[in-house]
């Protein structure tokens, strides 16, 4: 009997939609999808080459190959063993270092993994309390960085090639002329390092007058300031999500552990994911300009220009005040200037009901560029909702005092600084615009800068000296929690790099440091007494000093002093535009912006790669005229910079935010002519946002490299979530949305291999607490060696990745929610690509896995085509070998790798050449080295088969919220079989009968049902079961399910 | 009219195909004969830096592989050894010995000794010795009579197909683990080493990959 399976109805109007385009069913987005690829390689796009001379010039090529003939003969290749054994080397084997990255919001623990001495991926320290094993994707890019062939390698004074004598002279010229300190300078970025600490008051004491600035363009001191004013000084309280039944979030995306701490992600995350039906879970409200990750999974969002949050909250306290009749929280509230209550009232008052309801359980947290006045305002909510001690902690920290970057520009101005040292950073492309530092620094004498890069900073400074990354220097941070923290080097300075206490050392007129000595001798003073040997030694191993943690303080709360803060609040100019500055949630504040995995990384909420845009909501889009790519120069103060429109539903209406960082001409090739420069309108008094702007179109377009409409997936649903009631009621719903309910029994037409090894692999996602910060995403960059393709091919569909984080909106166009959803080869056990390839260069094996051979490849790309989930990727070009500028060169191309990129890749993983298919392997060289050491170590027993330790992917272990679990589904007491077994797992496209091995559970919204808009919150899918019963069961043919069905 | 053609040409198309076609396949058989691993790379045996004989150190001295070949127990790779491992002996020992100069160069200035690569699987391809000595597989079954050898040469085709023979029938090869390093071992016959190789095979749970993953990553 014929049976024809339909695919679910295409709704008109799709429920989830992933673009605007989409949902409006534009005919462009009709005609993008009909191709499968999106450009044909076979066409000709070689911009500047003609067809014709690209022809002339392969004759060419081909006529001196010929006279070559080199390829009959076996090329010669060599061993080279050591001179002499390095000690704990293996060639071949891996070994493990603990280290540390330094960051300004706490240092984040590492473990290396180096290969042959060379440090090639970073995994999160699993021994370090805070860490517990993840990482963010800024960490796991780091690796790169250090290999990049762009690097600064010479010491220049002037511009000219220079040594390091002549620098060591240098610094002992400015030491021995500095006097007490009068004219001498320094500009540092924020880290808590104990030794630069320690070298500090070694320096303050011989330059009593020394000036020691800290400048991060989106760090911001201003919680601290509120922190010590509330509670005493030197007191900063931190989040306790773990204890918190409501949190309100309010700018504030301390979901993204780039900006916030692994501990709080994690914290929260424990809450917020259940595994049975009816298990109390937390609630979330975030108030927020644009959408951040922590926005993304919000139960209830709202969106408010930047001026409205310091007024929102104020309107928050007193219906909190209201609820709790506290009159102090109502006396710091009163004393914030009043203003109109932004935004939705009823949204306010009843979010404060909840939050009042739970006292002592709920929190409040506020961004920390926010104004000490907000901050304030939320320790005096907070306060009040009974938190200090039970979700908010407090800690006693000690740092050094350290001036901002406009005292140093002050001094500057006055011509009181004659030499001045810029350690890291680069404030000449990124310091307040108002502070004009670049034309400051060309008055200061003698300027050495100290950089990764010869950047902007130090052309204009008269030194420059190549910075030594921490993965080649020998140093030590402070985690958020306190923690004292080993920085190890895993290799020598690639380029003759100095690091910054090795110039503070000198500077203090001390011997240079062998090895760790600096650390080291700062290590003496904060161990204690016992056995220094050991202790070292532990502290190496672990990473860590155990015991070094800030100690908690008593918090409490100084009403009058909150009052008086809040009463300093200034609301800026409220009339016309609003632009906000956020921070890129891919290179940061730019400092990564040579480093192309995290450049191609989409940014996971506008998925534009290799760029930023000015953000605009669809409404006030609209009211303006402008569409995506609309060129537009945006003024204000008599200041402007020019900016692509991209049009972001979730944007708050009369606001565009603006990522920093990007729009860096004459920098390096990587990050010339993309994005848009928005420092030159941030100035000292307006850092996160910029009022009264005014916009003008240019009328020029600008091309965005998108991926999310790369591939659609037809309003099927892919992704599925609900709300924790229906759950509770209703706990199969994931297993019957959509058609799932209904599908008639299946049969595969092929015969498929037995799946008869006692492991079978497979991989479970939680929607429920994937807020799509891409770690995993440059995790797989890293262990699997995927190559990097530049924004024009990105923009062609060509991106590598091997984990697509697919993001969807759902509900209305200018308010709606936000789906993050990682994808990857979901190793179907009947999989669709493997019947259509000509030459099995894709096949199964017996653990379930779906296997490339590379070596068998011939690039027809039926695979791709015939793939459900669009996770296979096609080398069009030779990606590793080429630069990505002249990849329609031809022959004529420069090859090769650069020396040190070749130093960056996984030696357990093929790089892939031209012309190959490639798709995610669950991390197959984890899992045959795993195999391969317990077959070793079982020898000549039969023990070959005792069950494995625990095998993590690279994504399952980078993920800071622990989405992603990865294993064995065969031992039911694996995390990921237990994860299995949860009623809310589904299968993607279940009636296609594909059975993948990786499934997704089903992301769970525990909203607040008083809120205004709540019954639609969960509710992406719609009611959830497939549309048009009567017409779509037509072509189910099959009794029986049909049955079921009307049941 | 005269036939242009005469009548022996009546046959010559068919003819033509028949020598085209027996053309072929000898081209295609010859191809396929000699263009193969076992006829290109078996016996490959490059000059080296310096003139290292395994069989005056194995065979005369009576040295154990893994003096040199140290880490294959542990690792995919087998090491050759450092210049520190050859000056262990040859600081004392031949001393002077001008087929030595490389080596002492190498110690003195610090640049390691450039052996040229014999057995080579290509970089898509993951072959673990450890995995392999560990569980009855000898050094000769791929490498040869190693001990025995002046000059290292390659003695087997180290050929896709030639690594599936014994994967798929790793009987022909299992010895007893003592035997492993003895390259003069032998058994005592074919059914012998049969029986044995299907005993161990059974008793250690013998199963190398067949499946491409096994070794393509």
């Amino acid at each position: 009997m014929k049976r024809v399976l339909p695919h679910p109805e295409r709704p008109d109007r799709p429920q989830i939609w992933r673009s605007l385009d989409e949902l409006a069913s534009t005919p462009e987005f009709e005609a993008a999808l009909e191709r499968e690829f999106p450009q044909g390689a076979a066409e000709w796009q070689g911009g500047e080459m003609s067809r014709r001379n690209f022809l002339q010039l392969m004759g060419a090529s081909m006529a001196l190959a010929g006279i070559g003939l080199t390829g009959c003969r076996r090329p010669e290749a060599y061993l080279v063993p050591f001179t002499q054994g390095v000690e704990w080397t293996i060639p071949g084997k891996f070994l493990y270092y603990a280290t540390t990255m330094p960051r300004r919001n706490g240092a984040m623990p590492l473990i290396a993994t180096t290969s042959d001495g060379r440090p090639t991926k970073l995994e999160g320290n699993p021994l370090h309390p805070i860490s517990n094993g993840a990482t963010d994707a800024f960490a796991q890019a780091s690796v790169l960085d250090l290999y990049d062939p762009n690097r600064s390698k010479d010491i220049k004074n002037g511009g000219a090639k220079t040594d390091a004598a002549a620098l060591g002279a240098k610094l002992d010229e400015i030491a021995a002329g500095a006097g007490d300190g009068e004219g001498l300078a320094f500009l540092v970025e924020r880290v808590d390092s104990p030794t630069r600490d320690r070298l500090l008051a070694e320096l303050r004491a011989k330059f009593p007058k020394m000036l020691w600035a800290e400048y991060e363009p989106l760090g911001s001191t201003e919680a601290e300031a509120a922190a010590a004013a509330c509670f005493g000084a030197g007191v900063v309280v931190t989040p306790d999500f773990s204890r918190a039944d409501k949190v309100l979030a309010v700018d504030s995306d301390f979901l993204n552990a780039s900006f916030s701490s692994l501990d709080q992600v994690r914290g929260f995350m424990a809450r917020r994911r259940i595994s049975e039906p009816g298990q109390p879970m937390n609630r979330l409200y975030v108030a927020e300009t644009n959408f951040t990750s922590t926005g993304g999974l919000a139960d209830h969002r709202l969106r408010l220009k930047p001026s409205e949050i310091g007024p929102f909250l104020r309107a928050l306290a007193v219906q909190v005040a209201d609820q709790l009749g506290d009159s102090n929280l109502a006396n710091v509230a009163s004393a914030f200037p009043q203003a109109p209550v932004p935004g939705n009232a009823e949204w306010i008052t009843e979010c404060a009901k909840d939050l009042a309801a739970s006292k002592g359980k709920s929190l409040v947290v506020v961004g920390d560029r926010q104004p000490a006045a907000v901050q304030a305002l939320a320790l005096a909510i907070n306060n009040a909702l009974g938190a200090p001690g039970q979700t908010l902690r407090g800690m006693k920290v000690s740092r050094p005092a350290a001036a901002s970057i406009n005292d140093l520009a002050a001094a500057m101005q006055a011509g009181r600084v004659k030499s001045m040292f810029i350690l890291g950073g680069n404030p000449v492309y990124n310091a307040p615009a108002d502070l004009r530092f670049g034309e400051l620094l060309a008055g200061v004498p003698t300027t050495v800068r100290l950089g990764i890069y010869e950047d902007e900073t130090s052309a204009a400074s008269k030194w420059h000296v190549p910075q030594a990354h921490y993965l080649e220097s020998w140093g030590d941070a402070r985690s958020a929690d306190g923690t004292i923290c080993a920085v190890q080097p895993m290799i020598l300075p690639l380029w003759n790099g100095v690091s910054e206490i090795e110039i503070l050392n000198r500077l203090a007129g001390n011997e240079a440091p062998i090895g760790p000595q600096l650390v080291r001798e700062t290590f003496a003073q904060v161990a204690g007494g016992g056995d220094l040997e050991a202790k070292w030694t532990t502290f190496l191993r672990n990473g860590f000093l155990t015991g070094t943690a800030w100690n908690d303080a008593p918090i409490n709360f100084n009403t009058g002093a909150a009052a008086a803060l809040t009463g300093q609040y200034r609301a800026g100019k409220a009339d016309g535009l609003e632009v906000a500055f956020m921070p890129s949630t891919t290179i940061d504040d730019g400092r990564y912006a040579n480093n192309g995995w995290l450049q191609e990384t989409p940014d996971f909420a506008t998925k534009i790669t290799w760029d930023n845009a000015a953000l605009i909501s669809p409404a006030t889009a609209q009211e303006l005229g402008v569409a995506t790519g609309d060129m537009v120069t945006l003024s204000a103060d008599g200041r402007s910079i020019d900016a692509a429109v991209l049009i972001a539903p979730g944007q708050a209406d009369g606001a565009l935010s603006i990522a920093l960082g990007y729009g860096r001409d004459n920098f390096t090739h990587v990050t010339d002519h993309i994005g848009f420069n928005a420092y030159p309108l941030r100035t000292s008094g307006a850092m996160t946002h910029v009022g009264g702007v005014s916009l003008q179109v240019a009328g020029a377009k600008y091309k965005f490299a998108e991926t999310q409409t790369h591939q659609s997936m037809e309003g099927r649903d892919l992704v599925r979530e609900s709300t924790a009631e229906r759950y509770a009621k209703d706990p199969t719903f994931a297993q019957t949305m959509g058609m799932d309910g209904h599908i008639p029994p299946n049969i595969s037409l092929y015969t498929h291999p037995k799946l008869d090894s006692p492991e079978q692999w497979g991989m479970a996602v939680d929607l429920s607490t994937c807020m799509g910060c891409n770690a995993c995403v440059v995790a797989c960059q890293a262990e699997n060696n995927v190559p990097i393709v530049g924004k024009d091919q990105v923009s062609r569909g060509r991106n590598m990745a091997w984990i697509r984080m697919d993001r969807y909106f759902a509900g209305d166009e200018n308010d709606p929610e936000m789906l993050s959803q990682a994808i990857m080869c979901q190793h179907c056990e009947n999989a669709p690509c493997e019947t259509v390839c000509p030459v099995n260069a894709t096949v199964h094996s017996e653990d379930g896995l779906n296997l490339m051979a590379y070596n068998r490849c011939i690039g027809t790309r039926y695979c791709a085509n015939n793939c459900p989930w669009k996770v296979r990727r096609f080398n069009f070009f030779d990606y590793n070998q080429r630069p990505l500028d002249q990849l329609y060169f031809g022959p004529l191309a420069k090859k090769g790798m650069a020396e040190s990129l070749q130093m960056s890749k996984n030696p357990n993983v093929t790089v892939r050449m031209r012309g190959v298919m490639e798709k995610c392997t669950y991390c197959i060289q984890r899992i045959e080295e795993a195999k391969i050491t317990r077959t070793v170590r079982a020898g000549a027993s039969d023990k070959s088969l005792v069950p494995f330790p625990e095998v993590k992917s690279a994504c399952q272990q980078a993920c800071p919220s622990e989405s992603i679990v990865f294993g064995n589904i065969n031992d039911l007491n694996s995390r990921v079989a237990k994860r299995k077994a949860e009623p809310r797992n589904y299968q993607m496209l279940k009636y296609l009968n594909v059975t993948p091995r990786t499934t997704y559970l089903a992301r769970i919204k525990n909203p607040n049902m008083a809120m205004p808009g709540a019954d639609k919150v969960g509710w992406a899918n719609g009611h959830g079961h497939h549309g048009d019963h009567n017409k779509s069961h037509n072509g189910h043919g099959a009794k029986p399910a049909t049955e079921a069905h009307g049941a | 009219m005269a036939n242009f053609f005469p009548s022996w040409t009546n046959w010559l198309p068919l003819k033509l195909l028949v020598m085209v076609l027996v053309l072929g396949a000898v081209v295609t058989g010859g191809i396929w004969y000699y263009f193969t691993p076992k006829y290109t790379n078996v016996g490959y045996m490059p000059e080296q830096p310096v003139p290292f004989s395994h069989a005056i150190h194995v065979e005369q001295l009576g040295m154990d592989c893994r003096y040199c070949h140290s880490h294959v127990e542990v690792a995919g790779h087998s090491n050759v050894p450092t210049t520190q491992t050859c000056m262990a002996c040859h600081s004392q020992i031949k001393a002077q010995s001008p087929k030595l100069a490389a080596v002492r160069a190498s110690w003195e200035t610090g640049t390691p000794v450039q052996w040229v690569r014999i057995h080579k699987a290509p970089d898509y391809t993951y072959f673990n010795h450890a995995v392999h000595v560990n569980r009855g597989i000898s050094c000769y079954s791929c490498h040869g009579q190693v001990n025995e050898m002046e000059v290292v040469y390659q003695a087997q085709p180290l050929s896709m197909s030639w690594c599936l023979d014994c994967h798929r029938a790793p009987e022909n090869h299992l010895r007893p683990p003592a035997e492993v390093y003895n390259l003069n071992w032998r058994p005592a016959s074919q059914a012998d080493q049969l029986a044995m190789g299907a005993e161990y095979k059974k008793e250690w749970n013998v199963n190398p990959p067949v499946t491409c993953g096994g070794c393509h990553r």
